[in-house]
């Protein structure tokens, strides 16, 4: 695809792009998946920050989620027309990004040893208390940082992303019954750590 | 829990079987997800797993609240993000089935393919101000000519006109750009209204 093709096909979509905005999840997602450039743009824009926050809380790490997110939405351009219900393209972002960022996971580590399990340092002070909510959530922020990784991937993929266990069991490339003691110990340790905050 | 913990905070949970009356997280997990059906005595008479199934349900109540306050923390996507993601998608992908359009030359073999055709569906909108196309299907063998074809097409419409007439309107637009472009047999446009904007731009 040439520069001057993107752009045109950009302009052109200026003369719509606040209806194109304001329009749901269906009509948008349904015309992405019909190959229009400028709804696909309008979904990249909507869900960046999700599939940016989403990926980060999986890697617990700034490094690559650009990258990943990219990826991700590169994806989702070509197999759009495979999703049944346009309106669900929300949930099925996060599962494409779920999938890049533990293939890149799995990429750097091959192998989820559930016995040798490091649990990092946090990493700075907690953030001040705003309201008795965002303090909880900054509470769980905290407590997921601290998680050893495997326990937090599953954790994220089970809270977050809405999988279930044997959909990360397949994900992660471990056993059901593995998965389901990280998430036990991933839920032990958030919640005893947010127990310390109250 | 912690050492040199000085704060008068009662204990911390304690979260392992010998402390949960012989239950574990996984199991009260399963409860809670089962809507603690069917009741099991067994936990519901337990304290320490009462404890421990409020702490597993406000954590996941927290979740909703944790997505929302990460996506706010991150920046807008800018226009740089957006043509960088969009330099990498092909253009191609989605041009669905040939549709053979009828010449006169011998042996030349014309065709247009399925998202050319759905792209000029959608540009039907732009006679129809306000009005928003989404998914366009083409229900029949449109690779064989002269085949009865249904167009589905879903639409966005703005709050506070009238729909019939914008529906009406969008109709004979697409099928009078069918017929102007194609040879397709369109015997119907269905259009379904999916969406109604709050405010119209």
């Amino acid at each position: 695809m040439g520069a001057d093709d993107l752009h045109a096909s950009l302009d052109q979509a200026d003369l719509d792009q606040a209806d194109l905005d304001q329009a749901d999840d269906h009509i948008v997602a349904g015309r992405a998946a019909d190959g229009d450039v400028a709804a696909f743009a309008v979904l990249v824009r909507r869900y960046t920050p999700m599939m940016r926050a989403y990926t980060r809380r999986i890697l617990n790490s700034s490094t690559d989620v650009d990258d990943i997110v990219q990826e991700a939405f590169v994806t989702a351009w070509q197999r759009l027309p495979e999703l049944a219900d346009p309106g669900k393209v929300k949930s099925w972002l996060m599962r494409v990004a779920s999938r890049k960022a533990v293939d890149r996971i799995r990429a750097s580590r091959p192998q989820v040893s559930v016995d040798h399990i490091e649990h990092p340092a946090p990493e700075h002070a907690s953030p001040p208390r705003v309201t008795e909510t965002r303090a909880r959530v900054d509470a769980l922020s905290d407590a997921l940082q601290r998680l050893a990784d495997p326990e937090r991937e599953c954790w994220v993929l089970r809270e977050l992303g809405g999988y279930s266990y044997h959909e990360i069991a397949e994900e992660m490339d471990v056993s059901v019954s593995t998965v389901r003691g990280l998430l036990a110990r991933a839920r032990k340790h958030i919640i005893v750590r947010m127990e310390e905050w109250r | 829990m912690t050492s040199g913990d000085d704060r008068p905070d009662p204990r911390p949970l304690e979260l392992d079987p010998e402390h949960l009356d012989g239950h574990t997280i996984d199991e009260l997990t399963d409860y809670l997800e089962a809507g603690r059906v069917p009741a099991d005595p067994s936990i519901d008479g337990s304290p320490a797993c009462r404890l421990a199934l409020d702490a597993l349900e406000r954590l996941h109540g927290l979740t909703p609240d944790l997505i929302a306050a990460d996506t706010a923390a991150e920046p807008e996507a800018d226009d740089g993000w957006v043509r960088r993601v969009l330099g990498g998608i092909a253009l191609d992908a989605h041009a669905g089935r040939r549709i053979p359009v009828p010449t006169s030359v011998p042996h030349a073999d014309l065709g247009i393919t399925e998202g050319a055709v759905r792209g000029l569906v959608r540009a039907a909108e732009n006679a129809v101000p306000g009005l928003v196309v989404g998914r366009c299907r083409f229900d029949g063998d449109v690779t064989r000519p002269g085949a009865p074809v249904t167009v589905l097409v879903d639409v966005s419409v703005p709050y506070g006109r009238p729909i019939p007439p914008l529906v009406e309107q969008l109709r004979g637009e697409i099928a009078g750009r069918l017929a102007l472009h194609t040879e397709l047999n369109v015997t119907a446009v269905d259009i379904t209204v999916r969406d109604v904007r709050p405010y119209g731009s």
